[in-house]
């Protein structure tokens, strides 16, 4: 017999979980089925798909190169200004993504260092490169939030332990502090990629949102409600909430939760 | 001297390790005592070379190694928790600790070997997640063994054990200290580990070593108040050499009692050679004694709850000191009992089994006489007493 407290919070919990179903299920109330394969087989749907997995998958990776290092820092050493280092890095999760967007459209535009970008033939806006980099600022701070909080888990005398082994900080962070960060890494690499093909304001800031050269999945799903093609826009809609799922579901797979 | 600590200083803001000194030889078991948040732990991690000392050496077989990386120190470190790494099983566990220094076809006859030693060789394919205490902390050992280390630091290795676990552990960590004459410096709380494994004995408190020195040393001559009652001296009073005679100096307590002390060693270190040659010299020159008799010669002396004997009446003995007291609380402790006696107005406890407390007809408010001898009442420098 459920006491009142535990019928109480498990009812909330209940009541939260299938409003969030039904909402995320709307998108896939289509106007025709016929639309729909339609609009997924179409020529402007390859593109984006290809686009927004091509570009992601390449921010990804280069958000966890990035990410490691700088989370293992924050977890592990003490420095001056320390703290603000962490505000600055936590900052973009704070505020609207379209800010990031217009922050990097700023610094890579004109009135930043894209003339001089551009005076050495080097073009960061309105191109694929644009997209990447709208996507890495995204997604870093989350991916060392997951990072940091993975370090921050694994007591540092493991460390001193391989130490004291004769092996070096190199060799100890490879042989010991990964393996043992691994839930941590996998988790962060999902969920930077799922951040990556969910970005929206600050790639079509970045890129542009030229269709058919900058259009991803998120893209398009905007441009196409512009333009009142709503089969193609649903369609992008469900696409996004197919890979979520789907990277959702290999995460909840693969974290082996046994320490 | 194998390793040698020299006025080391480590400043962790907020803890600090202040002018450490110690050293071990070869083979020699040091056991360092001392209350939680002490710096024991902090002391061994700044000698395997996890924290940077502000000031000072550490200096092993010889060589200066204060600023060489832990990795290339040769020191092992055993922790409590035992520190197994969980993405390897117990094979691979001990293997890393020699992978980088065995050939690796000599490598598995080893872990085999120093497995079978430690009784851990059935579980080499286990997941070292579903291992005992005691078979972790073999396996711990284990692997610090096999890196072939010049000395082991331990941090209370058998804290999180059983009595016969720990008891089994401390037999196959005394044999391995004797046979592969490894040095050994142990963190404990446990005086079972010093009477059972120690050689030398270091009591630590806020960051500084209070006293290091053989077991007998520390446990029958606290250097300082502090010592004494960490190592179990209850009975520490407050009192003044009234008068010093070659064998023996007699001190009064502040309500006036003389007790003797044979405790002549720390006599002659309290007042100096001139001091000691003068007893000799006006020994029964009571005149000239009163000159240096004065309130410089503060002392406090420590006498051990077992080392006092009880009884109902006087009785002729050789121990020197006898008291007459009242009982004001008897505590149960273990098979002993604590009896704490009023004698005019210090308190003094003594331990005697709940047998010989029924025969004394030990109670609350009874007269009873304590003795002890002048050689068990020590005399703690008086210039190094602290707060308790």
């Amino acid at each position: 017999m459920r006491s009142k407290f535990e019928i109480g919070f498990i009812g909330i919990t209940v009541f939260i979980t299938l409003l969030f179903f039904l909402v995320i299920g709307s998108m896939f109330l289509i106007p025709s089925f016929d639309g729909f394969l339609n609009a997924l087989f179409s020529e402007e749907m390859g593109f984006a798909i290809s686009l927004t997995l091509y570009t992601s998958v390449i921010s990804a990776f280069i958000v966890m190169i990035f990410s490691i290092p700088t989370a293992y820092t924050l977890s592990r050493y003490d420095f001056p200004l320390k703290s603000i280092f962490k505000v600055i890095l936590d900052l973009p999760m704070a505020f609207p993504e379209i800010v990031v967007g217009i922050a990097l459209l700023m610094f890579l535009g004109a009135n930043g260092i894209g003339s001089f970008l551009e005076s050495i033939g080097i073009t960061f806006v309105f191109n694929e490169t644009g997209i990447i980099i709208a996507q890495f600022f995204v997604a870093f701070p989350y991916a060392v939030k997951i990072m940091y909080s993975a370090f921050e888990g694994i007591d540092s005398r493991y460390e001193f332990v391989s130490r004291s082994l004769g092996y070096s900080q190199l060799k100890t962070f490879i042989n010991v502090t990964l393996p043992m960060a691994k839930n941590g890494l996998f988790a962060g690499a999902i969920i930077t990629l799922a951040r990556c093909i969910g970005t929206f304001a600050s790639v079509l800031f970045v890129g542009g949102g030229i269709l058919m050269k900058t259009e991803t999945l998120a893209v398009s799903m905007y441009l196409n409600l512009s333009t009142g093609d709503i089969d193609l826009a649903i369609t992008s809609g469900i696409l996004l909430v197919i890979i979520s799922l789907i990277t959702i579901a290999v995460m909840e797979k693969y974290i082996d939760n046994s320490y | 001297m194998f390793l040698e600590v020299k006025d080391l200083s480590v400043d962790l803001r907020e803890f600090k390790l202040k002018d450490i000194n110690l050293s071990v030889e070869k083979g020699e078991y040091l056991v360092l005592i001392g209350p939680t948040g002490s710096g024991k732990s902090v002391l061994l991690e700044t000698i395997i070379g996890f924290y940077s000392p502000d000031n000072g050496e550490i200096y092993l077989n010889g060589e200066e190694i204060t600023n060489i990386p832990p990795e290339n120190r040769g020191i092992g470190i055993v922790y409590q928790d035992n520190m197994l790494f969980p993405h390897m099983n117990v094979y691979e566990n001990i293997a890393y600790g020699g992978r980088n220094k065995i050939p690796e076809e000599e490598l598995e006859k080893k872990v085999k070997d120093l497995a079978k030693q430690l009784k851990i060789d059935k579980l080499l394919s286990r997941d070292v997640t579903t291992l005992s205490g005691g078979e972790a902390q073999r396996t711990s050992l284990a692997r610090a063994l096999i890196a072939n280390p010049k000395i082991i630091l331990m941090d209370e290795p058998f804290s999180a054990l059983d009595i016969t676990t720990r008891t089994k552990l401390r037999a196959i960590i005394k044999d391995i200290s004797i046979h592969h004459k490894t040095s050994f410096i142990h963190v404990s709380h446990n005086f079972n580990d010093v009477w059972n494994l120690a050689d030398t004995v270091g009591v630590m408190k806020d960051g500084k070593i209070h006293q290091l020195g053989t077991v007998s040393e520390v446990f029958s001559k606290p250097e300082n108040n502090f010592v004494a009652d960490f190592v179990g001296v209850s009975n520490i009073l407050k009192g003044k050499i009234v008068e010093i005679a070659p064998d023996v100096a007699k001190i009064e307590l502040e309500n006036g009692t003389i007790i003797s002390s044979s405790d002549t060693e720390c006599m002659s270190k309290l007042y100096g050679q001139n001091t000691k040659n003068n007893v000799y010299k006006d020994k029964g020159g009571e005149n000239d004694r009163k000159d240096e008799i004065n309130d410089d010669n503060k002392v406090l002396i420590a006498i051990r709850p077992e080392n006092i004997i009880f009884s109902k009446e006087k009785f002729q003995s050789s121990a020197r000191n006898q008291l007459k007291g009242k009982i004001i609380d008897l505590i149960k402790n273990g098979p002993n009992i604590l009896v704490k006696v009023d004698v005019n107005k210090v308190i003094i406890q003594g331990l005697l089994t709940a047998n010989s407390a029924d025969v004394l007809e030990m109670e609350v408010n009874n007269e009873v006489y304590l003795s002890f001898k002048s050689l068990n009442v020590k005399i703690i420098d008086k210039y190094h007493s602290f707060e308790l």
